[in-house]
């Protein structure tokens, strides 16, 4: 908590241990730490029950202990890698509730090309980790709560539009502003 | 930085700040974010600014209030780890010309099935499983102009191969373009090569009469 980046680091290394020595205890570590927090997650996102979390939660878990030799902590903090396989759990999961599931595509066929070809260094993630998280912290409630509702409770701009009766326009240029701001943080402290 | 911008530097149009929000998000509505991670398989800047943003869903996920879990939960998890199969073997990610989720839906689908809508225009749908927007490729004749046509509904086109121009300007393999409904224009192939592109439609209103079959964007033809 009061070291993220510390933290990271440790997260990565387990994540390495679950590839390369296939180690259970690690991943019971893992585990231990981030199901509470995925299950909250998808709670309050998604307003899913607790029993959907929970079918949530082991979905996602297994595919961390399948997946995990693709993790590379050049690419993307262990964090930002779990969130991307949540998130697209997610995005199947309200497809098969809507019945809008095909064999066509999944979500990570949707996903699969976000990391860029110049990788960061393990520093360079740990510290845009670090000031995504401080700047987070920074915002304007109002920007704060635009950002939450749209990655926690998963809702598209229309929708935050609805949910909190502001025009579309004032929404969409909350997004903006709050990125901005965090752009201008990361930039600041990633790139020096 | 700089290495990337040579990645692909015809590259002048990209999604926008909200749109990438709502992809990394995971709310954009599906069809849209297949026209968004076509891009982001060209885009090597729009990756990375991805990225920052999946690491906003990563801090938001991490600071949530945690819920607890049964106890069992664990146990359930390792009682199906080892179950075989569904080992995940991915090819490993080469920079093959089209972007993966089009190989895809392409290779499920054998060869695209060209339409013939004009002389220069063919089309070929993609079938994504999801009736709220039409997908589509595109192919404009080396030369090749496009009737004048507006938007019924918000339209994206990616472009995939070769290029093309309107009166905005010229766009180019990758080039992401959103343009509302409403919207009027009257795209020109370049004369050297055919133009491919993905277009990603929000389902138009239906139009009466003889025009109800030319739901496609490049031919609902304004009412005159
Ligand atoms: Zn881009
Ligand atoms: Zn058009």
């Amino acid at each position: 908590m009061n070291d993220p980046s510390h933290r990271d680091d440790e997260w990565s290394q387990l994540l390495e241990s679950i590839a390369q020595q296939r180690c259970k205890t690690s991943f019971a570590q893992f585990f231990n730490h981030f199901s509470p927090l995925l299950k909250g997650f998808l709670i309050k996102g998604s307003r899913l029950n607790h029993a959907q979390a929970e079918e949530l939660v082991q979905e996602v878990m297994i595919k961390v202990w399948q997946r995990a030799g693709q993790f590379d902590a050049k690419k993307s903090s262990a964090s930002t890698w779990l969130y991307t396989i949540a998130r697209n759990s997610r995005i199947d999961w309200l497809r098969r509730q809507a019945n809008a599931v095909t064999e066509e595509l999944a979500a990570d066929d949707l996903y699969e090309d976000e990391t860029s070809e110049t990788p960061f260094s393990l520093l360079q993630h740990h510290r845009q980790h670090n000031s995504v998280h401080d700047a987070l912290a920074g915002l304007p409630d109002e920007q704060a709560l635009v950002l939450r509702k749209v990655y926690m409770e998963g809702l598209s701009h229309s929708e935050v539009s609805e949910d909190l009766a502001l025009p579309l326009g004032t929404v969409k240029s909350r997004v903006r502003l709050a990125l901005k701001k965090l752009q201008d943080v990361i930039g600041r402290e990633v790139l020096a | 930085m700089r290495e990337h911008e040579q990645v692909n530097t015809m590259i002048k149009h990209h999604p926008d700040d909200n749109l990438l929000v709502e992809f990394s998000a995971g709310t954009l509505a599906f069809a849209q974010s297949i026209a968004v991670s076509s891009h982001l398989h060209f885009c090597d800047h729009c990756r990375r600014r991805a990225e920052r943003l999946n690491s906003i869903g990563a801090n938001l996920m991490s600071d949530c209030d945690s819920v607890a879990v049964s106890e069992d939960l664990l146990d359930k998890v390792f009682s199906k780890l080892d179950q075989p199969g569904k080992t995940e073997v991915r090819v490993p990610k080469g920079r093959s010309k089209m972007p993966r989720v089009i190989d895809k839906l392409l290779t499920q689908q054998g060869q695209p099935r060209w339409q013939f809508l004009t002389p220069s225009l063919d089309m070929a749908r993609l079938h994504t499983g999801q009736q709220e927007f039409e997908v589509a490729l595109h192919r404009i004749k080396a030369g090749g102009s496009v009737a004048e046509h507006d938007h019924r509904g918000t339209e994206i086109t990616l472009v995939l191969d070769g290029s093309f121009s309107d009166e905005n300007g010229i766009y180019h393999e990758g080039d992401f373009l959103m343009r509302d409904a409403g919207q009027v224009h009257r795209p020109l192939a370049s004369r050297d090569a055919p133009c491919i592109c993905l277009s990603v439609v929000a389902a138009p209103v239906r139009m009466t009469g003889k025009f109800t079959r030319l739901l496609n964007p490049f031919l609902s033809f304004k009412p005159q």
